[in-house]
């Protein structure tokens, strides 16, 4: 893309120490350090001041055209030289800031300006509020009650603009928009699918998409997201819910292995939405599409409920409270019988690391020679670069093509423990041959997995745990079955393609029967009381290093997107 | 665990002489015989029913129509979330209407959880919902005291005549036929 963006990545710098060469600005009468090279006004955001703005976002190339953030700057008179409130306002947005640099938001001027700004914007607005779903988050409205005027002085008819449909997955009521542009820009230089386009001028301009063309493309939510006001909204969650009474949760996308930092937007122990968050160098402000929406397993009513157990021809419905017994007594009763070295788990990538570490560490004090296998891997094409069509290096967002959240961090912990271990694929051969008599396989995917191969070798097991979520050839004939809680409903942490450790929440109860996979596997693994992934995680950085420190994704400052 | 330090024994007080012959009685029944003789307020419900003053006696809800006879509901979720007693569900879907964006697809109140506190009639930017002068509500089970948007909509039918619907005006937002000028108003705007 030919337009640059200036606004720099990181809201929160780095984290190195650089304050030596940090420029020192004053706003409204108070130095600032800031990051050099930013916009006064991202600045003045992270300063904690909340300076109003529409068409400036620190991940898009910069327009300066919706004139809201305007500031004061003092410049050298031109006739004595001395330093002086300039007469006209800067758009703050598009002035860089500088060592020594003066300005202020605090002056009835900007003041003026603001409000004017805001009496613009709202002139053909159809307040209509009430029905529209991005009330409650709306920077129109926030800015409106904070920087505008409390009334309309407009007497003409408004234009009515009708509502476009103007892709699969999203709406645009035009009538709402404040012609920011943001989400023509990050479909030229983030999605670089270029299917957004201003038509018309002025009062009529209007945004649109190309006859046969729809926006459709495997970001486009996040135009959604982007759009300050109600203007595009998302179908799926169309007057779903108000967004008040939503509760959000810190997650992790289980996507892909990328690692999406997200918000999880549930009601009533129901998952309504998921939102990207702010996660510099693994997803920036983004999230692909098939994330955003492939939360919908969640609630999928064939999901299994509660654990299975199989005596002989006999099923029956064990009690949670029992199941620590069981499987301690069969697999002991196995490693009797068949030997230590029949016994195996298979750890899903699908696992937080907490959850794998607690079964690896089970299965090994019952069975020292146990072999501990990396888990099915499931993969789709090829990594998907954006900018549509850039190279590696250039991307600003990559969906992988492994996709599970956490084969890194099941492997690490393969590795760190040591002992026998193997990949799926070699697992399942050696299975058919007959090497394993009792297993413990975790699934969880949310698609079909099972391969033919290991279909097959079932029957060769004497004993076996499967821990999965929906109904396959494994749960079928396993001696016990264990339902995995979705990830909303578990806590832990992930670790990325790059190896990064980041924690997620629980946002919603599991399903009536069911247990959280924590909770059961660290009462199987003997311990006692309440698991939390901080506590497990303590007890495994006793071992692995590696995971005695997370990262956890920077707060933002309000308004910030 | 109650420790016995934590028992406190109270002693009945002895009667006095007058309290042992029943004095105390005729005191209270000075009142009674006082009212006797007042004029009397009680009315013989169900026979005799009380007048009411309609405008703002809070009693059974009823959702109202609009001048083509469809729910006048925007499906705001305003009344859903001022309720302090959290009786209101709404699910809200796309309206059938080509001049209305959004409408209530289902609508629940449980009248027996409302506190008839007059919060959601407050909230209803568009006059929607409202308190009616019905009170003798009885019902069989508690089901059937959920009432939804059909039997919401046959209370305003029973009351409108008692109570007219006040028809406010909300936004000034009217079509100016930028690409179909025939269009009817939105949602708010007018009379809905
Ligand atoms: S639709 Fe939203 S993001 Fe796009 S120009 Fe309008 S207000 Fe901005
Ligand atoms: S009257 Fe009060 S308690 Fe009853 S539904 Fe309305 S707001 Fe809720
Ligand atoms: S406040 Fe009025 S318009 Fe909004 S949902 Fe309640 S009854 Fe409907
Ligand atoms: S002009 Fe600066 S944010 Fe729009």
């Amino acid at each position: 893309m030919p337009r640059e963006s200036r606004g720099g990545s990181p809201c929160h710098g780095a984290g190195t120490d650089r304050s030596a060469d940090m420029p020192k600005i004053n706003i409204d009468n108070e130095a600032i350090e800031c990051r050099p090279g930013v916009p006064v006004l991202q600045a003045a955001l992270e300063a904690g001041r909340d300076v109003p703005h529409y068409c400036y976002h620190p991940g898009l190339s910069i327009v300066a055209s919706c004139r809201l953030c305007l500031m004061e700057m003092q410049l050298p008179h031109p006739k004595t030289g001395e330093m002086d409130w300039a007469p006209k306002l800067f758009p703050s947005c598009q002035t860089p800031v500088k060592d020594g640099m003066v300005v202020r938001f605090d002056s009835e001027k900007v003041r003026e300006n603001q409000r004017e700004c805001m009496e613009y914007f709202l002139l053909n607005h159809p307040l209509d509020c009430p029905v529209c779903d991005q009330a409650g988050e709306c920077h129109l409205q926030d800015y409106s009650f904070k920087f505008g005027h409390s009334e309309s002085r407009m007497v003409d008819q408004k234009l009515k603009n009708p509502k476009k449909d103007i892709g699969p997955r999203t709406l645009l009521y035009q009538d709402r928009c404040v012609m920011c542009s943001r989400c023509v820009r990050f479909a030229d230089e983030v999605s670089g699918t270029h299917e957004l386009c201003i038509v018309n001028r002025g009062s009529r301009a209007e945004i649109d998409v190309f006859p046969g063309l729809p926006l459709d493309n495997a970001l486009q939510g996040n135009v959604v997201d982007i759009c300050p006001v109600g203007s595009l909204l998302d179908k799926d969650f169309l007057f779903k819910q108000r967004v008040w009474f939503l509760k959000a949760t810190e997650s992790i996308c289980p996507g892909c292995s990328t690692g999406c930092a997200i918000r999880v937007d549930h009601h009533r122990e129901v998952v309504q939405r998921l939102k990207p968050r702010y996660n510099p160098g693994v997803n920036d402000w983004w999230m692909c599409d098939e994330g955003r929406f492939g939360f919908k397993y969640v609630h999928d009513p064939r999901r299994i409920g509660r654990p299975i157990l199989r005596r002989g021809g006999e099923v029956e419905r064990p009690n949670w409270d029992d199941i620590p017994e069981i499987v301690t007594y069969r697999f002991e009763q196995a490693v009797e019988r068949h030997g230590v070295d029949k016994v195996a788990a298979v750890l899903s990538p699908m696992m937080a690391c907490e959850e794998a570490w607690l079964l690896a560490k089970f299965i090994r004090s019952v069975a020292a020679e146990a072999t501990l296998v990396n888990g099915f891997v499931p993969v789709d094409g090829d990594d998907q670069l954006f900018p549509a069509g850039c190279a590696t290096d250039e991307a600003k967002f990559t969906i992988r093509r492994e996709k599970c959240p956490n084969r890194r961090g099941v492997e690490m912990i393969v590795s760190a423990l040591g002992g026998n271990a193997c990949a799926f694929d070699e697992f399942v051969e050696r299975a058919g041959k007959g090497d394993f008599a009792a297993v413990w396989i975790v699934g969880g995917y949310p698609k079909p997995w099972v391969p033919k191969a290991m279909e097959k070798a079932v029957g060769e097991f004497r004993f076996s745990v499967v821990q999965d979520m929906f109904p396959n050839a494994l749960t079928e004939v396993a001696s016990l079955v264990l339902p995995t809680c979705a990830w909303v409903e578990r806590e832990g942490c992930f670790v990325n393609h790059a190896g990064r450790i980041q924690p997620f929440e629980r946002a919603i109860e599991p399903r009536e029967g069911a247990k959280r996979d924590g909770q059961y596997l660290f009462d199987i693994a003997g311990h006692s009381g309440l698991y939390t992934g901080e506590r497990v995680r303590e007890m495994m950085a006793a071992e692995i290093p590696a995971f005695a420190e997370i990262a956890e994704a920077p707060a933002v400052p309000v308004h910030q997107h | 665990m109650i420790r016995d330090e934590d028992i406190l024994n109270v002693d009945e007080p002895e009667l006095t002489a007058s309290e042992r012959l029943y004095f105390p009685i005729l005191v209270g029944m000075r009142t009674t015989f006082r009212h006797i003789f007042k004029k009397k307020i009680t009315v013989q419900y169900p026979e005799v029913q009380r007048t009411l003053r309609v405008e703002n006696y809070r009693g059974v809800h009823r959702l109202n129509r609009d001048a083509d006879g469809r729910v006048a509901c925007v499906a705001c979720f305003m009344c859903e979330t001022a309720c302090p007693a959290h009786c209101i569900h709404i699910v809200a879907g796309e309206s059938p209407w080509e001049d209305r964006e959004k409408y209530p697809a289902q609508f629940d109140i449980d009248e027996l959880r409302c506190i008839y506190c007059g919060m959601c009639e407050e909230a209803c930017p568009v006059d929607a919902i409202e308190l009616t002068p019905e009170y003798d509500l009885v019902g069989r089970t508690r089901e059937e005291m959920i009432f939804d948007k059909e039997k919401l909509l046959e209370v305003f039918d029973r009351t409108n005549g008692v109570k007219p619907r006040k028809n406010p005006k909300i936004t000034g937002y009217v079509a100016t036929g930028r690409r179909n000028g025939s269009e009817p108003p939105r949602p708010g705007a007018a009379t809905s």
